[in-house]
């Protein structure tokens, strides 16, 4: 191995940089991902999107596309109808708006048609020479549009039951000396993974196989075979590799039930690859937010009052919630808190859960917040976080389980050179360029969820771990052998890993960054019990080195159970056990779970127990730091420099842990000066529905990224003592770039992204 | 209200421009197409839509799925591969323009023996991937970036890299991996 600033030493509890296992197949184009899977006789599918937002299909008119060559079929409503069950919003599901199952039409680019070829290229034609009548009706697009209804969160939503509050807001807020009311606003963003969106969909007699990228194989398979009204046993979903996620390959799509329904009518294998452009309205993605945030200080920069109001734009029909302030309102040791989350009715798709769905706009808000607080206070805003550091959270008083959030503060502070920052705006330049500087916290709940793994290990030394979790790039394979190979004394080449296939035990939804604990506490758990069969069976054997030992006292290392003073192979040993192998299946349910947790788990139905649950508050927490640049007559913005330092309890590889979160930096710099999805407001349709008007970094717009890996030791999180950190990298970016610009250029720009035609003038 | 639909390749805009957009061959007088090209060395003969772009022939007809789709528009650089060794978007290729031509896909990088390119094994090494799915557009692209003389600094590296999207965002461990290739391929 080279030494690489991409594997960084490991600190006290962490783990080794191991490369990663599935390094090889992805480099060599040999990993398939659900669209390279070969499927004989197949035939494909392609989706018709509606050219309208709100309205009705009057008729579609079919003949000419029916003509083309090598058309085999073409699915609309009438096909549907009665066919399959209508989607449902919760859990699996991500909206309750089902395409095709009658004429109305919900929202831009709704599926209203889906077109089966021989070829991609005559599904294409066919595609194209479908016209349709529509009844029009005025759509409403975002806040702020005629006919939107508000409602709030709490009243309407399963999941969001209320908003937190601590205190007598009103009064500490009048009677204090400093404080402000401000406004912030993150629009809309799609996930756009590089890989794109598909189905492929064979029987065999009445088994259902669905090759389709997922984080969640388990809920799909009992929610396609709700949709189908079949048995879930009768269905099967693969998703081996996944070309990333970042949230919008975890609820169930409005496309996969009506790709299966189409193969078992034509009776032969269908695949429908999603065009880019169709991703953007017929997946899910992050809602639109407005935040109104009042904030008040005594002058020693203690924190009096805090309020927190968020609005949210969803679809018609389901309430789905952001719901951010249940974080910010616990971050800091307020005094006094106020919250309140509002829905506003659109005509757009129902949104769901992108790469930290909850903290990302509602955190941003809050951080640039305490910086235009701190900018009131006259402080340094590092110091005014550390004035409001807490040690129990402000809405129900209940301890954090750790909280290393101002060391996460020193140690990038350091590292950055945050001491030659002149506090003054506009003070630093180099030449033609304007120099800020800014900061922010990261936070995020350390969540975790039930899970079943099988490990099997055989007397030659080899391991094999299954599991249905899903490798979406976070590393968890990698991952998940390392820390097998750990517990069972095996050098991990020694370990296969198999994910992503409802034949394999239950995973929960890779979601909410809580994979890594849930899996890796399922595996500490199997190894565990291997471990103690073994060691049972070598100390009540009649003879050999181990005979008569305490069993709790020998561990599996290198290849042999060992004892203080002796040991013995792992193929003596197996001897005892009278087998060649021991599979072990082990179904771990995290603390604060219900009873049913793990057996709701095999009905797809995940619960996930978080960060605010139980007697502690467990989050993970960061502190980043950026260097912003903005041409003095250009207003051109880059940003050469960012250093993140994170404490996520256990560290399972510093390798594959940097990565996330350097790659969760880049998704905050992309959120913060990129990133938007624009709509025109007169028709409610998205204007740059494709990957070259939808703004996402490039290489070129990427300089020093450095994460910093802070040791902390949590032991109440869950069994694995890991808090997650897929989610927590890009917490806290875009505020602490926009408090650098505003550094640079006495600009305080609320609204994002930033960009240059905000900055002129 | 009569509109069209969007379907495939959205064109925001009115009926008309969509019309435009039409085969102006109706599919039921087409003729198959008939083109050889070497992959990787391998002679390949296929009978095509003449439609069929390059990405799509590699990935359907000829199976080398390690060419990904990201896009089909030429915008993300995922079906990047080297045709007569230089680098192409695959995506924005009729296979008919290849006729004839060498195309080298990531199947067709490592030896035959399994021995990785200097990019594959600088790709591991500094962890340039997370998901995997932009990576064999990536190496390709990187290979090619090494060769054309584009590679000398970090910065050029950064700017000859752009037209390749990295979702995950690796870049500064793409950056890193192709500076350690770029030293080996020059040695050899
Ligand atoms: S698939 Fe060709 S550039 Fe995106
Ligand atoms: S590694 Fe996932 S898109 Fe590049």
């Amino acid at each position: 191995m080279t030494t690489s600033e991409a594997a960084p030493l490991p600190r006290e509890n962490m783990g080794q940089p191991l490369a990663r296992v599935d390094g090889r197949l992805k480099v060599m184009g040999r990993a398939n991902y659900p669209a390279d899977i070969p499927v004989n006789n197949l035939a494909h599918g392609l989706l018709v999107a509606s050219g309208i937002a709100r309205g009705r299909v009057q008729e579609l008119h079919l003949d000419e596309a029916h003509a083309v060559k090598g058309v085999l079929d073409i699915l609309t409503h009438d096909h549907i109808r009665g066919e399959l069950e209508p989607p449902e919003f919760g859990t699996s599901g991500s909206s309750s708006i089902g395409p095709l199952h009658d004429d109305k039409i919900w929202h831009d680019g709704q599926i209203i048609a889906l077109v089966i070829a021989e070829t991609i290229e005559a599904a294409r034609e066919a595609a194209m020479r479908i016209t349709v009548d529509y009844k029009e009706e005025q759509p409403s697009t975002s806040f702020g549009s005629e006919g939107t209804e508000t409602v709030a969160a709490s009243e309407v939503s399963q999941q969001f039951k209320e908003d937190v509050k601590a205190g007598d807001f009103e009064t500490a807020f009048d009677a204090a000396e400093v404080k402000i009311d401000v406004e912030y606003g993150m629009p809309t963003h799609h996930h756009n993974p590089i890989e794109m969106f598909s189905t492929t969909a064979y029987w065999q007699g009445e088994e259902l196989t669905v090759h389709e990228p997922t984080q969640n194989v388990y809920g799909w398979k009992v929610e396609i075979a709700r949709q189908l009204k079949i048995e879930p046993d009768r269905v099967r979903v693969i998703s081996p590799y996944i070309g990333g996620a970042f949230g919008s390959k975890g609820p169930i799509t409005p496309r996969t039930a009506i790709v299966a329904l189409a193969a078992r009518r034509l009776g032969r294998p269908v695949r429908c690859v999603v065009t880019r452009s169709q991703s953007f309205t017929t997946q899910t993605y992050r809602a639109e937010t407005r935040h109104h945030i009042q904030m008040a200080a005594a002058r020693d920069g203690r924190i009096t009052a805090f309020k927190h109001e968020g609005w949210e734009v969803t679809s018609r029909p389901d309430p789905y919630v952001v719901g951010g302030t249940k974080t910010t309102g616990r971050l800091y040791n307020y005094g006094s808190v106020l919250t309140k989350v509002f829905l506003v009715k659109t005509d757009r798709p129902t949104p769901s859960y992108m790469r930290a769905p909850a903290e990302t706009p509602y955190i941003y808000a809050l951080e640039n917040a305490m910086d235009e607080m701190a900018v009131a206070l006259n402080m340094d805003p590092v110091e005014f976080r550390r004035v409001n550091d807490a040690s129990q959270d402000a809405i129900e008083g209940k301890p954090f389980s750790s909280r290393s959030l101002m060391q996460c503060y020193d140690e990038a502070a350091s590292e950055f050179g945050w001491s030659k920052r002149n506090p003054q705006v506009g003070s630093m330049r180099d030449g033609d360029w304007l120099i800020g500087m800014g900061c922010a916290t990261a936070v995020h709940p350390a969540n975790v969820a039930p899970c079943a793994v099988r490990i099997t290990l055989r007397d030659d030394g080899h391991a094999r771990v299954q599991t249905a979790s899903h490798e979406i790039g976070t590393g968890v394979q990698t991952v998940a052998a390392q820390l097998a190979a750990e517990h069972l004394g095996l050098h991990p080449s020694m370990v296969q890993v198999e994910m992503g296939d409802t034949r394999l035990p239950p995973a929960p939804v890779t979601g909410g960054s809580s994979t890594t604990a849930s899996v890796c506490s399922a595996i500490i758990k199997a190894c565990e019990e291997i471990r103690e069969k073994l060691a049972r069976a070598a100390v009540t054997a009649n003879d050999g080195p181990l005979a008569g030992r305490d069993p709790a006292s020998v561990l599996l290392k290198n290849g042999r159970l060992v004892a203080a003073d002796a040991s013995q192979a792992l193929k003596d040993v197996f001897k005892h056990v009278g087998s060649g192998v021991i599979e072990q299946y082990t179904e771990f349910r995290p603390d604060g779970a219900s009873p049913d947790a793990v057996s709701n788990l095999y009905q797809g139905k995940m619960e996930m127990v978080s960060g605010e649950k139980g007697d502690m508050i467990k989050y993970a927490f960061g502190a980043e730091f950026v260097e912003v640049r903005i041409h003095r007559r250009t207003r051109e913005i880059r940003v050469p420099r960012v250093v993140g330092a994170f404490s996520g309890g256990r560290i399972m590889n510093t390798r594959t842990a940097r990565s996330q979160l350097m790659g969760g930096m880049i998704w905050g710099i992309s959120s913060a000066l990129h990133e938007a999805t624009e709509f025109d407001w007169r028709s409610a349709r998205v204007v740059n529905r494709d990957l070259q008007d939808y703004l996402v970094p490039v290489n070129a717009d990427i300089q020093d990224v450095k994460v910093i890996l802070v040791p902390e030791t949590d032991t109440h999180v869950n069994l694995a003592g890991v808090k997650g950190l897929g989610e927590l990298g890009n917490v806290g970016t875009a505020a602490a770039i926009a408090s650098a610009v505003h550094h640079a250029t006495g600009k305080r720009i609320r609204e994002l992204p930033i960009r240059i035609d905000n900055l002129l003038g | 209200m009569t509109g069209t639909a969007s379907p495939a390749i959205h064109i925001s805009g009115a009926a008309a421009l969509q019309d435009e957009t039409r085969s102006p061959v109706p599919s039921t007088q087409r003729e198959g197409l008939t083109v050889s090209m070497l992959i990787n060395g391998q002679p390949y003969q296929f009978n095509i839509d003449s439609r069929t772009s390059l990405l799509d022939l590699l990935r359907d007809h000829a199976g080398l799925t390690g060419t990904k789709k990201g896009c089909d528009h030429g915008q993300c650089g995922a079906c990047t591969v080297l045709t007569d060794g230089r680098r192409t978007l695959s995506c924005m290729s009729f296979a008919a323009m290849n006729d004839g031509w060498e195309i080298t896909t990531i199947e067709g990088l490592s030896s035959a023996d399994g021995d990785l390119h200097p990019m594959q094994q600088a790709f591991i090494d500094h962890d340039a991937f997370q998901c995997g799915y932009c990576t064999p557009g990536q190496i390709l692209s990187a290979v090619a970036c090494v060769e054309e003389g584009h590679a000398e600094s970090d910065a050029d590296i950064r700017e000859y890299m752009s037209g390749n999207l990295c979702r995950c965002a690796a870049y500064p461990n793409i950056v890193a991996a192709v500076k350690q290739a770029r030293n080996e391929m020059e040695k050899a």
